[in-house]
């Protein structure tokens, strides 16, 4: 089995099975992190607020494995959120993999942010490989993670420039769905499977 | 906020004046045309022109020289100086000159602009409310009107007008930075307001940007090399969140049905062909409104999202007749992204706040139909036969409080009517809420969709028939709409 989904009981995962499906990867459902060994990729899918979403983590005891890992890890909207030390979202210790700060969107403009929004390369990576720069993808948060640039694979504009890609080593995080952003949301997970 | 760069001519000459005063003139081009073909190519929205000869002598000077601007670049214009008939009104806007100001003529002479805005339409008439000391200045701002400038906003708010570029005087050609406490004042009447005067850096833009004024006029920075236009449109753009357009398929029974307010319903195939039809054609989300009566009704719908989440890549909502977290977490388990409610949320508002508390609030639309009584919008329930003793206003402000992601805001008086979005409806809703809009109810063309996202400032429009029955395409719809409003193509 190649692609492991985490499960820690919060998130809605059945778009990211049927993604994963319609790219032919297989995949399964882990439950218990010390399964993780036996996949070669990672993913913590994500829909949900940054304190319960550590707290699961936590209580299944995922939080101080994943952190560990070598092998590539794809984290999606809150999962990407928490890679940061800390969120303003229910005033949250985060995982500390990115150093950075989750603050939310100013109220100069609607919150939550949701629909297409543009994203501007910043960097060249494999995850970004087959996808033209400025393509549309869709995104649903009212929180942004304020993270160093070096670490940010690609912005969107929301009130401010926003990291809507990060990476740090093998720890890759996506602000938008990619599950939901038709093609080009494929091909990024395409490319994660593939290249990264 | 549009960027509008302005190009004023005295003399057929390309000039900047400071503080509206002629004895500090400063050419900067002899060839306004090549300064407005500038403009263009540097992505302007719009390019303002002022006749400084005439706005002094009070009649058109320069005018063969715009209307030669006019037929040679492509992009608005907005022209003043000088207009102060009927005629002169006429011989500008006939020639393709989008948007005339009038600044000394409508300080004197009321019935003039009403004259215009009867004629020529709101949206082509700009107000020039020139400010120097609290007063309204006149003539080039040579002389000032004895009239205070609030009482003059509320005046030509009486009368209708909409569109207002706002000077102060003081500021004009200063390089200093824009009054904001007046621009802000006067935008609180309800204009939508170009801002001038003081212009000239990027804070200053972005400032302008998040008071949501419509379009920021910028002169001398721009000749004086103290701003490019590049930045200057950079500064002034908030978001790359493009407006969605959003297509709705009524489902009976697992199959999508046809019909004019559910009457005559015909079979209009398989949901997940046709969602995928629409996805294909550039839908940016779609939402899938259950109407089937039956028992098996819970059953089918979670099959049709299973088969729909497997085969369709973009967002999509359920709604018809969800009423507790149990079917919400089957649905979404299923798949859907978000869940639509309404009559249960109406009779059980708890309903939103556990839905939100649950799965998020992105997951919960809150759909409020509503009808004018008595000239008050009122919630309907039970698919508009119900009405309730809810105001939308209060409503809409509960929903969100309870933890809404989204308001689905259909008119009732105009649901199937194809007459256009209700627009006064949409504006009173977005005032009461910081949450996004889905406009609906009364989509019969791309303009009345330009319509709800301008100026009822709806962020996506939804609707049935007119792509149902083929008579737009969802490509079509957001190439008209390309150039108006953000869009994803």
């Amino acid at each position: 089995m190649k692609i492991a989904i985490i499960d820690y009981g919060a998130s809605n995962l059945q778009s990211v099975f049927n993604a994963l499906k319609k790219i032919g990867q297989t995949y399964a459902v882990v439950r218990k992190p010390e399964e993780l060994t036996r996949f070669e990729k990672v993913i913590v899918p994500g829909v949900g607020a940054a304190g319960s979403t550590m707290k699961n983590l936590i209580d299944s005891g995922f939080a101080a494995k994943i952190v560990n890992l070598k092998k590539p890890t794809l984290w999606i909207c809150i999962g990407m959120q928490i890679l940061s030390q800390f969120s303003e979202e229910n005033e949250t210790k985060c995982l500390s993999v990115i150093p950075g700060r989750v603050k939310k969107f100013s109220r100069v403009l609607k919150v939550p942010q949701i629909g297409w929004n543009k994203v501007s390369f910043k960097k060249t990576s494999p995850l970004l490989k087959n996808i033209p720069d400025n393509q549309f993808f869709y995104f649903v948060n009212s929180y942004y993670l304020d993270a160093p640039p070096k670490y940010v694979l690609a912005t969107a504009l929301y009130g401010i420039a926003f990291p809507a890609l990060v990476q740090k080593g093998n720890f890759y995080g996506v602000q938008f769905h990619p599950e939901k952003s038709g093609d080009s949301g494929l091909q990024l997970l395409r490319n994660f499977c593939e290249l990264c | 906020m549009l960027i509008i760069p302005a190009i004023d001519i005295i003399n057929g000459e390309c000039a900047r004046l400071t503080r509206g005063d002629f004895a500090t003139k400063k050419i900067y081009s002899k060839n306004p045309l090549a300064v407005a073909r500038q403009f263009e190519k540097a992505g302007a929205d719009m390019v303002h022109i002022v006749d400084l000869d005439g706005a002094k002598l009070g009649r058109p000077i320069n005018k063969k020289l715009i209307l030669k601007i006019r037929n040679q670049i492509k992009i608005p214009l907005q022209v003043g100086g000088g207009i102060r008939t009927v005629e002169d009104a006429e011989s500008y806007l006939n020639a393709g000159v989008d948007r005339i100001v009038i600044g000394t003529q409508a300080a004197r002479d009321l019935d003039f602009i009403k004259k215009l805005l009867s004629t020529f339409g709101r949206e082509r008439i700009v107000i020039g409310v020139d400010i120097k000391n609290g007063v309204l200045a006149i003539d080039g701002w040579t002389k000032t009107a004895q009239k205070k400038y609030t009482v003059f906003a509320k005046e030509l708010r009486a009368l209708g007008v909409s569109e207002i570029v706002c000077t102060d005087i003081r500021r004009d050609g200063t390089l200093t930075e824009p009054n904001f406490t007046l621009l802000e004042q006067l935008q609180s009447y309800g204009f939508n307001v170009v801002a001038s005067g003081g212009v000239s850096d990027t804070a200053a833009i972005e400032k302008l940007s998040k008071l949501k004024l419509f379009g920021a006029i910028i002169g001398k920075a721009l000749y004086e090399k103290k701003i490019s236009l590049a930045q200057a449109k950079r500064s002034a753009e908030l978001s790359n969140l493009t407006k969605r357009i959003i297509p709705c398929l009524d489902v009976k029974n697992g199959r999508v049905v046809k019909g004019v307010n559910f009457k005559d319903l015909k079979d209009a195939g398989d949901p997940v062909e046709l969602g995928k039809k629409y996805s294909e054609e550039g839908a940016d989300e779609l939402v899938f409104l259950d109407i089937t009566a039956s028992k098996e009704k819970r059953k089918t719908v979670a099959d049709m999202v299973k088969r729909i989440a497997q085969n369709i890549f973009i967002p999509f909502t359920v709604g018809g007749g969800i009423r507790s977290v149990r079917e919400m977490r089957i649905l979404l388990g299923n798949g859907a992204d978000k869940i639509s409610i309404n009559t249960a949320a109406v009779l059980n508002p708890s309903l939103i706040k556990e839905g939100s508390t649950a799965f998020g609030a992105q997951c919960i639309v809150v759909a409020i139909d509503a009808q004018k009584i008595n000239g008050e919008y009122m919630v309907l329930i039970r698919g508009g036969s119900e009405v309730t003793k809810l105001d939308v206003v209060t409503w809409a402000k509960t929903v969100e409080k309870l933890g809404a992601g989204e308001i689905l805001l259909t008119s009732m008086d105009r649901d199937g009517t194809k007459k256009g979005f209700d627009i006064e409806f949409l504006n009173i809703v977005n005032k009461a809420v910081n949450i996004p809009i889905i406009a609906s109810g009364g989509a019969g063309s791309p303009q009345d969709m330009q319509a709800a996202l301008i100026q009822g400032k709806a962020d996506a429009v939804l609707a049935a028939s007119i792509f149902h029955y083929g008579k737009y395409s969802i490509k079509g719809v957001k190439k008209y709409l390309q150039s108006k409003v953000p869009i994803r193509l």
